[in-house]
């Protein structure tokens, strides 16, 4: 390439203004100092990015991981480590194409580069290390353009990849080569705002502020951060009470009143990642939920705000199919009104002028605050419409192995089951809707945990799967949304738990959402 | 003595051995753990793999014998949930345990040996009276429930013991009166009853005629032989610590292995549930031998006898 002398000029100044730029702003930040301890309800069980299964898993990689997509204070999506992406068609076959960051750096002082992304993608899809290996089934390779430009080719198109914040998460290839799987989730490295120091399991876990982080405005100004693991509530609640903890996540819903009026204490309520919803036994033969008018009748017999005041003391947020925000979210669908009369004429018209009996499954482990008295709630409100519940208390265990499809032998789910589906934040139905809505297919992975059998919208949830272009996804689960609410498909949408979490006001702190829904210490420090 | 020694670790041995078949067998009757380990849209092929990965798609006896050999050498595999050597988890959080354990039962004999022994020597009056009061109103009151009321009392308001956690002698008290509290009532009655049967018989009556002093005769003469019911069940009370810590472990996040076990029962978390009821047994049949062997220093005609 020919270079003019402007040319080369005007690179100089740029490069020159980029630096001092860099310089000043790297000055600018003041290096993090004090102590803080917070508490959590819960923890997580990995601090391995491929080896999590559940939301709870993320509290604590979220800390030191990050990915190339994630979503802002404002739930709206945001480029992260990624500087840019889009999907393109090579070959008439669908590719990401990405650009990172420069001058991201791991905990290590590694640079963080395209080539620790195709590791990350190769440990995704390892099913020896992964719990998300069937993620990446429609990865056909993965191509490294340069240290900060990469492409992924997929076989087919995986709209998941597009909901799921683009699946990958930054891990050091040549640290985790050099200390092998052991040493690595024993001694994690990723380029998150927090370096591990230390874990106590059921204990505590230790942090310390990165200060090599790239994020020079959005960052921790606390040094020390030691995250207590308290589950039992009251005990949460007067550790922070006594001081012994400055923020708390989960405080239970009854005493959520009170902290808000507790001077010198601020309070943020949030809404989870989880969707709450009562599903029925659809698939079984000669079961009265093949009928829509019974499913109807179930919806109409619910007075699901009732529940979400008095039971849940309004820490829920009413959804219908899909959240506020949440991609495909339709404001045109209304909630089913609470009608008795109506859902009893429902019962009548479906042949059922006395009601029925039936069996209801209920969980009874407190994966959300209050879920057991919800569904007993949600049971006494159908057996007064004339579905007369036999309630059965599961622990999650239990409950898991009832719902899921394809076991060999009983028990099969063969009535009501208080069932829940994350959907994230902000949200995205497309996995959740292939898991309990889609019908079952032995083998496939599709409606694992579903009872419902219709082909239109089994037709319309493939699509959506395949589809990647975020415009034309929003349009296939607007229409997924409202064949479902007519249908009363893939079970009765009820609430989105909200979540509050208090801290003292000498933290300086904003909730980000995701991982572990707003369990993120992406910015927290104390007051100067 | 060594040849009952030697009897009582043989059977030792086989409780233990036994305990093992039990615990192995019960815990795959819980359910299948890999629907709990993977996301809940894994297909089946996933789920497949990880079964055959963890050895679980074997026939249960198979399973058993490789879990009973690595187990002789201290390996129990590593934990489902917390991909760690089930041993080491369980070994972290033993000490915890035994020290909550011991300071229960330490509680809850301090309280229980005087007011027994006062109640049975001034039978009928105000101090029986508030004993027996005493006693009960720890054995009505659930555990969890003291916990949090402590820690409302002595932590909230009065800022006097910590809330939570452990490392200090002040992060003890509270658990430790939560756990040991329960069972001061059935300990006081039997100290009580055992007490009033010594004090009626003959040696007493003729150490008083004799001009002993009275409360010689209580504590030396009278007491160590009324001590013998309590010691045979120190081993019960210890092991109900052991099972009743969980409780206590979860209000006031005490890092113990029962809230640990408990955990992975749910989790079915085999490896860590083995390695902890094992552990858990084998505490157990060692405090059950070290009760046996006090008979005979509380009593040498048990020795002799023997």
């Amino acid at each position: 390439m020919k270079m003019t002398r402007k040319t080369i000029i005007y690179s100089t100044l740029a490069a020159v203004l980029s630096f001092l730029t860099c310089l000043s702003s790297a000055q600018s930040v003041k290096p993090a100092t004090g102590d803080l301890t917070i508490a959590f309800a819960a923890e997580a069980t990995t601090l391995d990015p491929v080896k999590y299964s559940a939301g709870v898993d993320t509290y604590f990689i979220g800390q030191m991981f990050e990915q190339l997509v994630r979503p802002d204070p404002s739930q709206k999506r945001i480029n992260w480590l990624a500087e840019s992406w889009n999907v393109v068609e090579s070959n008439g076959k669908a590719v990401i194409d990405v650009r990172i960051r420069k001058g991201v750096k791991f905990h290590n002082g590694d640079p963080l580069t395209s080539r620790d992304f195709e590791f990350s993608q190769k440990r995704l899809a390892d099913a020896k290390q992964s719990r998300w290996s069937h993620l990446q089934a429609s990865v056909e390779r993965f191509e490294v353009i340069d240290d900060h430009h990469f492409k992924i080719h997929f076989k087919e198109g995986d709209g998941s990849y597009i909901a799921d914040n683009l699946h990958l998460w930054a891990m050091p290839k040549a640290y985790f080569e050099k200390v092998g799987e052991e040493g690595f989730a024993k001694s994690p490295v990723g380029t998150g705002p927090w370096k591990f120091v230390s874990r106590s399991i059921k204990e505590e876990l230790k942090l310390e502020a990165f200060d090599d982080y790239w994020n020079k405005t959005i960052r921790p100004t606390v040094k020390n951060l030691t995250i207590k693991v308290i589950p039992e509530d009251l005990t949460r609640v007067a550790a922070f009470k006594t001081g012994a903890v400055d923020w708390i996540d989960a405080v239970p819903p009854a005493m959520i009143a009170e902290f808000k009026k507790l001077p010198g204490v601020k309070t943020a309520t949030v809404v989870s990642g989880n969707n709450l919803f009562i599903d029925f036994a659809e698939h079984v033969p000669n079961s009265p939920w093949q009928d829509v008018r019974v499913r109807l009748a179930a919806a109409h017999a619910v007075d699901v705000d009732a529940i979400v005041k008095a039971v849940l003391f309004d820490q829920g947020e009413r959804y219908v199919q899909v959240g506020k925000g949440g991609v495909g979210y339709d404001p045109s669908l209304k909630p089913y009104p609470y009608d008795l009369n109506k859902a009893r004429d429902l019962l009548r018209q479906a042949g059922y002028p006395r009601g029925f009996d039936t069996n209801c499954y209920n969980l009874t482990t407190p994966r959300e605050p209050n879920v057991k008295e919800m569904g007993e709630a949600v049971f006494a409100y159908l057996t007064a419409a004339g579905i007369r519940c036999k309630v059965q208390g599961l622990e999650y265990g239990a409950w898991i192995n009832l719902g899921r499809r394809g076991r060999n032998g009983p028990p099969e789910m063969d009535g009501v089951i208080s069932w829940m589906w994350g959907q994230g934040v902000p949200g995205d139905p497309g996995t959740p809707w292939a898991g309990h809505l889609h019908s079952f297919v032995a083998g496939k992975g599709w409606g694992s945990y579903s009872y419902a059998n219709d082909p239109e919208l089994d037709g319309m949830i493939e699509e959506a799967k395949r589809t990647m272009e975020p415009s034309k996804r929003e349009l296939i689960l607007q229409r997924i949304g409202k064949l479902k609410h007519e249908r009363v498909l893939g079970g009765l949408t009820t609430y989105r738990p909200l979540v509050t979490i208090a801290w003292r006001d000498k933290v300086d702190y904003t909730p980000w959402p995701w991982p572990g829904f707003w369990r993120n210490l992406q910015q927290i420090g104390l007051k100067q | 003595m060594i040849r009952f020694m030697l009897r009582r670790i043989g059977l030792g041995g086989v409780s233990i051995v036994g305990a093992s078949i039990v615990i192995f067998v019960i815990s795959r009757l819980t359910g299948d753990p890999i629907v709990l380990l993977l996301p809940v849209d894994a297909p089946p092929a996933v789920i497949e793999e990880m079964r055959r990965t963890m050895g679980l798609d074997l026939p249960l006896w198979r399973q058993y014998l490789i879990f009973a050999q690595h187990a002789i050498l201290g390996d129990f595999g590593n934990s489902y949930r917390w991909q760690t050597p089930a041993l080491d988890l369980v070994l972290q959080r033993l000490p915890a345990t035994i020290l909550l354990a011991c300071a229960g039962l330490l509680f809850s004999i301090s309280l229980a040996v005087p007011l027994g022994i006062l109640s049975a020597v001034y039978r009928g009056s105000w101090i029986d009276t508030f004993g027996k009061g005493f006693a009960m109103l720890g054995q009505s009151m659930p555990g969890f429930w003291v916990g949090l009321l402590m820690i409302l009392v002595f932590s909230v308001h009065l800022g006097w013991l910590p809330a939570f956690g452990h490392g200090t002698a002040k992060h003890l008290v509270m658990p430790a009166i939560a756990l040991g509290w329960y069972p001061v009532a059935a300990q006081t009655r039997i100290v009580r009853s055992a007490m009033l049967d010594v004090l009626d018989s003959d040696y007493i009556r003729m150490g008083r005629s004799l001009g002993t002093p009275e409360w010689l005769l209580v504590c030396k003469y009278a007491f160590r032989n009324a001590a013998i019911p309590l010691v045979t069940m120190l081993g019960v009370y210890f092991a109900a610590m052991l099972g009743g810590a969980f409780v206590v472990e979860v209000v006031f996040a005490w890092p113990g292995l029962g809230r640990t076990v408990v955990e992975a029962v749910f989790a079915r978390d085999f490896p860590v549930v083995q390695a902890g009821v094992l552990l858990t047994s084998v505490l157990f049949v060692t405090a059950n031998l070290l009760v046996d062997l006090s008979y005979g220093v509380i009593d040498p005609r048990i020795r002799h006898a023997d």
